[in-house]
């Protein structure tokens, strides 16, 4: 019991960061309808800013996210600009091989900048952890779920009550209506991919004192994100972030039950069953 | 009269003796070129072509993009090397079960994916290929794992006492590489003149509108994914014979399916030449990079000195980012020709054609 306890917390912990990423992508889809294929390479670049702003001037990972999150979000709005709101009437498969290439060109160009080889970027804390109850919690996945939790508030907050956040609803719901609304669509597009990309930068930087970092890092994050946006509903923001969790908690565990090599296959199933029995997802609006 | 033999193929007599002649150049290639690195580069390009028309056909006349095309290329890989090196069965048979067992792999995946359509299709093929690639590197005890099978001998081929090759050159690589290409060219090219590539194309068109005629979704495109694994398979069986190596990251891997797609994106999708444009153009160039040929130019053309910062990091480094001029390519070509080279040479020529009139 007390294995399948500390399975879920730590399941819970991580799940909060797959939700954030989870939730820039499907942000990126909501607006758009463009699957991003790139996005666990921006999860990646925000991986690399975070190591070199702590090796360089020293910088805690946690509180970096001040400086990686609107560099991040300007970097993705570039990208949108200049490529996507290019192709934005294409082919879809046209639009996810765009999305595809982006992310060969950074994670090849990292690697040309900074080679192949696997950096780690240790705190003080970074392996340090405390019992409660029998059961122990890392220090450092701890701080990165209170700051998800914060964000993904924030986040809320922005997309609810204000008057951007309302238009990229809007946009999201449908592009045309929005449009004739007299809603700024192609800047709106800007704003979405520019936030998806701060929120995959900002997963990439919590994650960073616990993980690897290398330039292939980024395509296992970038399947975990379509599988949870796809089970929580593509376009759902309330989907990934259950889907996040969800996913977090069936990695753990089944990591736990079938060993750890075996945990991405648990990850996959789950995938291919709900796309199976409820291709809308858990929180999307059924088919019509 | 009637005429004994009617041309209802639609070829011209030009193009014909024209593909005839190259045909008949390729074969006779290896009796006159005897440097081993050209041979090299010609049978990367064949093992390319192969498994780009082989896409093509599912992908370009389907419309079905699958993005877990290295299923299909690592189960042929996988069975034929594990049954070279743990069974001793040669490798032209086992590429015979290589084809048996990606045909399989296909109508379980066909049977699940198909039931969904655009992007949910896509994520769906990548998904059962890493299902594929996880479980390659953790049935230890039949695919060696992360180690991967190294091949120690190829026992020599000899039909009825006569040795035919025994496998000790480059050559016997190239001929099988030739053969794979022209059987899925005139596998794509029959199909494109029947009624089965009718059907397919009307797939791709308009799935409805195709189902609405009665055409059956589900079978015609379960079909075409068959065909499609099978051919890829004998490309994945060819590269792991002749490269004599083979694990998850390299056969089974997301990166040789985006590969896969960009063989026909660059070439142009849907036509019998695209794939063969796309691996002309990507192989030599990705080669050129592997192998540092192009900061060595440099280098040697006196543009860039060798001692200088910039030359250094050339030589280090541009050997390694072999991979990046595929995003560069795709991204070029995603931009300013969607319809690939081949279809940006078309309209090119089409232009001209309209300016002299």
């Amino acid at each position: 019991m007390t294995i399948f306890l500390q399975s879920l917390i730590s399941g819970i912990l991580i799940g909060g960061v797959y939700a954030l990423i989870g939730i820039g992508l499907t942000i990126i889809f909501g607006v758009m309808r463009v699957i991003n294929f790139a996005h666990g390479d921006l999860l990646m670049v925000g991986m690399y800013g975070t190591f070199y702003l702590f090796t360089l001037f020293n910088i805690d990972p946690f509180i970096s996210i001040v400086i990686t999150m609107p560099l991040m979000f300007l970097y993705g709005g570039f990208l949108q600009k200049v490529f996507i709101n290019r192709i934005l009437g294409a082919l879809p498969q046209n639009q996810i091989l765009l999305t595809i290439g982006m992310g060969l060109i950074m994670s090849n160009g990292i690697m040309l900048a900074f080679t192949s080889d696997y950096k780690i970027l240790s705190t003080d804390y970074s392996s340090s952890s405390f019992d409660i109850l029998g059961i122990s919690i890392s220090t450092p996945l701890l701080i990165s779920f209170a700051i998800t939790a914060g964000i993904t508030v924030v986040l809320y907050w922005f997309l609810l009550k204000t008057d951007t956040g309302q238009a990229i609803r809007a946009t999201a719901q449908d592009r045309e209506a929005a449009q004739l609304m007299g809603i700024n669509v192609k800047r709106m597009s800007i704003i979405a991919f520019g936030l998806g990309a701060s929120l995959a930068g900002t997963a990439g930087a919590l994650i960073s004192p616990t993980y690897y970092i290398f330039p292939q890092v980024g395509s296992t994050f970038t399947l975990k994100a379509f599988v949870i946006t796809v089970l929580g509903g593509m376009g759902s923001i309330v989907g990934a972030t259950l889907g996040g969790i969800l996913i977090g908690v069936a990695e753990s565990i089944g990591g736990v039950y079938f060993g750890s090599g075996w945990k991405e296959v648990v990850v996959f199933v789950l995938f291919l069953l709900v796309l199976l029995f409820k291709p809308s997802g858990l929180m999307g609006k059924s088919n019509t | 009269m009637k005429p004994l033999f009617k041309n209802t193929t639609g070829i011209g007599a030009l193009p014909a003796i024209t593909g005839l002649l190259v045909v008949v150049l390729l074969f006779l290639f290896p009796r006159f070129v005897e440097n081993t690195y050209a041979l090299h580069i010609m049978i990367l390009i064949f093992i390319s072509i192969v498994m780009g028309s082989s896409w093509n056909l599912l992908g370009g006349y389907t419309g079905q993009y699958s993005v877990g095309h290295c299923a299909y290329f690592g189960m042929g890989a996988y069975t034929t090397m594990m049954l070279m090196q743990f069974r001793q069965i040669p490798p032209w048979l086992g590429i015979w079960c290589g084809m048996v067992a990606a045909l399989v792999v296909a109508l379980i995946i066909g049977s699940i994916c198909f039931r969904l359509r655009g992007p949910y299709f896509v994520l769906a093929s990548i998904a059962v290929a890493e299902i594929l690639r996880v479980s390659a590197l953790n049935l230890k005890n039949i695919t060696n794992g992360a180690e991967g099978i190294l091949t120690t001998e190829i026992p020599p081929l000899k039909i009825g006492g006569a040795l035919i090759t025994d496998f000790s050159s480059k050559v016997p690589f190239y001929y099988a590489g030739l053969v794979f290409v022209l059987l899925v060219i005139l596998v794509t090219w029959l199909l494109q003149n029947s009624k089965l590539g009718y059907y397919f194309q009307a797939i791709r068109e308009d799935q409805d509108a195709a189902h609405s005629l009665g055409i059956s979704l589900t079978f015609y495109k379960n079909v075409a994914l068959s065909l499609s694994a099978v051919l890829t398979s004998l490309a994945g069986s060819l590269y792991a014979v002749y490269v004599g190596f083979i694990d998850p990251s390299t056969v089974l891997a997301l990166d040789l399916s985006v590969q896969i797609v960009l063989i026909c994106i660059i070439g142009g999708i849907g036509t019998i030449f695209g794939p063969v444009i796309g691996a002309l153009v990507l192989v030599p160039l990705s080669e050129a990079l592997r192998s540092n040929m192009i900061g060595e130019s440099l280098i040697n053309s006196g543009i860039v000195k060798a001692d200088s910062a910039f030359g250094s990091f050339l030589t280090e480094n541009l050997s390694h980012a072999h991979v990046l001029i595929y995003g560069v390519l795709v991204v070029v070509v995603i931009l300013f020709m969607p319809d690939g080279v081949l279809g940006f040479a078309k309209a090119l020529a089409a232009r001209k054609r309209k300016e002299v009139v």
